[in-house]
């Protein structure tokens, strides 16, 4: 069977480099996110990516990912002995040989050293070089990602998502606290109202007088309105799996010129009731006024579920 | 020769036939990989000196929604792939080809619901059908397997119920749907005169050689370390840029481009079409990544991405490039394609 050392174009350092990676990225990848993972779940701070309920299930999982990427280099047979090669058509084996050279060779670099050297073709120069293309491309792309693992500090998500989601688009989270049901609380259980439960409250009614009285007290990050630069909106994200879903819910805050107190993405803790809007241009037609404007800290965990 | 180097030797000759001489020293090969991920850790734990703010907030967004794509499908990852490695090392040769109806129809829709047993999603199912072919499977019944395993199995059933309950008949749309398509895929492509022909040149070539049995038992934990080192080695950089293009596509395209296709019956099961071949993200998890369409999407644009999105993705096309021809692969695109889309427009106009 065709040997890697004995490949037309003979052993070249690039080759050497591409072989080494392709046997080795998938230990190297996993011990990566492994050691990121564990990190950050030993600081807690897994939950700015996922959901606390997939905490222990993906803990679990990469612990076994890493216990296996050593038990690779105890007993995976070296390089020169190289199992594809000697097993090709073992029944384990299905098609690595080939499977092993990447989604589209996205990822790579032997699907270019190796497949012409197994089975002659007429070699395409344009495909081969949109190919190596490819793979130089998706090496870059998967070792960008894997150095802002390990390099990079854990955060959030910032009010550019905010902006880009379109704050309270979401109606299915919305829907968790009914006006029924807040009518009847009591003073202390609104003190307790988070940023989703004002958010909800206020989606679902705009009648005025269920709010008189009543003092919000919440606390969440500043994203600018889109359509009135006194309104801002105090947010939070709302995860349901991960943070790829995270979506933002928010409660309106009228600040006259409240660029020259607070700045986007800056934590806030706001309280104060709640009053007509009145700006002409937003289209939320109840907002909160603040009584007072506290900055804090972020809290450290950032997302309501 | 004594007896214990006898059995020494048979057991090598068990194992798979390296020649001694060729054994690399293990001890160096570890330590290496315990230093890397000690400079990992150290890097790790040294790099919040950086403090917070130093990408502007998109970039910033894009790195978060990359690395929570990543630590999200991680874990599923590897569980499909200590599944595959069960099934092909630990499993008996005839486990899944034995006790199978004869009668073809029956037979692949037996095989649709193979994926009860193997809840790995679709890019760990292209290993896994490429191997029941050389185990036995026609190229129709491989394709039955293929489309519909990561739909027809139990992960992508719980996370698909815990996204969407009962709601909008996208969970039945969704199964049915999957089962659907697999088996019409499988019974178009068993009509065909030549199915070799479906094949890349190098997989049917690799079919038609015989193949070779035998494993003692300390060679199949070897088996298990290498069939890992080999997925993980596909699987992760193919993670890692696919997880790029979806952090990049959610980072670059406003919610509300999408949201303005959402309310029409027709565009909003085409647009969810496209994000779902563009997304690549595997069955497992795209239930709740599509959650948050929901509201502004239709529930058939939504029925017509988790039907899609399994089968046919550009991550999937490029898999499934090692086994089938092109051509093979542009007529099951369209087949799916329209079929997923019909599927969504039932789902719209209907339910």
């Amino acid at each position: 069977m065709p040997d890697l050392a004995r490949t037309p174009r003979g052993p070249s350092r690039l080759d050497a480099v591409s072989r080494l990676a392709d046997r080795w990225q998938g230990v190297l990848l996993t011990l990566v996110v492994g050691v990121s993972t564990l990190w950050l779940s030993a600081t807690g701070q897994l939950v700015l990516y996922i959901h606390p309920r997939y905490v222990v299930f993906t803990v679990v999982m990469i612990a076994v990912g890493m216990v296996l990427s050593l038990g690779v280099l105890v007993l995976a047979p070296s390089a020169r002995d190289d199992h594809g090669h000697d097993h090709g058509h073992d029944h384990d084996d299905h098609g690595h040989d080939h499977d092993g050279h990447g989604p589209g060779g996205l990822d790579d670099g032997s699907a270019v050293g190796r497949a012409p050297a197994e089975r002659p073709r007429r070699p395409r120069r344009g495909r081969a070089a949109a190919r190596t293309a490819a793979v130089a491309a998706g090496a870059l792309v998967t070792t960008a990602v894997a150095v802002s693992l390990v390099v990079l500090p854990p955060a959030t998500l910032t009010s550019a998502t905010a902006g880009q989601r379109d704050v309270n688009s979401s109606t299915a989270s919305l829907a968790g606290t009914s006006v029924e049901d807040a009518a009847g609380a009591s003073a202390d259980a609104y003190a307790a109202f988070s940023v989703l439960d004002w958010a909800g409250l206020l989606r679902q009614t705009s009648d005025l007088s269920f709010f008189e009285g009543k003092t919000a007290d919440v606390v969440g990050f500043v994203v600018p309105s889109g359509d009135d630069p006194d309104v801002f909106y105090v947010s939070r994200f709302v995860v349901t799996c991960c943070a790829v879903d995270a979506q933002p819910v928010g409660v309106p805050v009228h600040l006259v010129d409240w660029r020259s107190q607070v700045s986007a993405d800056e934590w806030l803790d706001v309280s104060g009731g709640f009053q007509p809007n009145p700006s002409s241009t937003s289209s939320d037609p109840i907002a909160l006024v603040p009584d007072s404007l506290e900055e804090v800290g972020q809290p450290s965990d950032p997302y309501l579920y | 020769m004594t007896a214990p180097l006898r059995e020494r030797e048979a057991l090598r000759r068990a194992g798979h036939e390296h020649a001694p001489s060729r054994r690399s020293p293990r001890g160096p090969l570890l330590a290496v990989g315990v230093g890397v991920a000690v400079v990992l850790l150290v890097l790790r734990l040294a790099s919040p000196a950086l403090g917070p703010g130093l990408l502007p907030d998109t970039l910033q967004d894009f790195v978060t929604l990359t690395i929570s794509v990543i630590v999200e499908s991680v874990p599923f990852v590897l569980l499909g792939i200590v599944l595959s490695i069960v099934v092909q090392v630990w499993l008996p040769q005839s486990f899944f080809t034995s006790w199978l109806p004869r009668q073809p129809l029956l037979r692949r829709a037996v095989i649709s619901f193979l994926g009860v047993f193997l809840p790995v999603c679709e890019c760990g199912n292209v290993p896994l059908a490429r191997g029941l072919v050389l185990k036995g499977f026609t190229v129709s019944e491989s394709m039955t397997f293929l489309l519909a395993a990561p739909i027809l199995n139990p992960i992508t059933i719980i996370t698909t119920h815990q996204a969407f309950g009962w709601s909008d008949g996208i969970l039945v749309a969704r199964l049915a749907g999957g089962f659907l398509i697999a088996n019409l895929v499988g019974w178009l492509y068993s009509r065909h005169p030549d199915p070799e022909s479906l094949l890349t040149r190098s997989f049917a070539a690799e079919c038609a050689l015989p193949q070779q049995h035998g494993h003692g038992g300390a060679s199949k934990l070897r088996e298990s370390v290498e069939l890992f080192r080999r997925e993980m080695s596909t699987m992760m950089p193919a993670l890692f840029v696919g997880a790029a293009v979806a952090g990049g596509i959610q980072t670059a395209v406003p919610r509300s481009v999408l949201v303005t296709l959402g309310s029409n019956p027709v565009w909003s099961v085409l647009a969810m079409m496209v994000l779902a071949f563009v997304i690549s993200l595997c069955s497992n998890v795209d239930a709740f990544f599509v959650l948050p369409f929901a509201s502004t999407f239709m529930p058939g644009g939504i029925a017509a991405f988790l039907v899609f999105g399994p089968i046919i993705d550009v991550k999937m096309l490029a898999l499934l490039r090692t086994t089938y021809r092109p051509r093979t692969l542009a007529q099951l695109t369209l087949v799916v394609a329209l079929t997923s889309a019909a599927i969504g427009l039932v789902v719209n106009y209907v339910a």
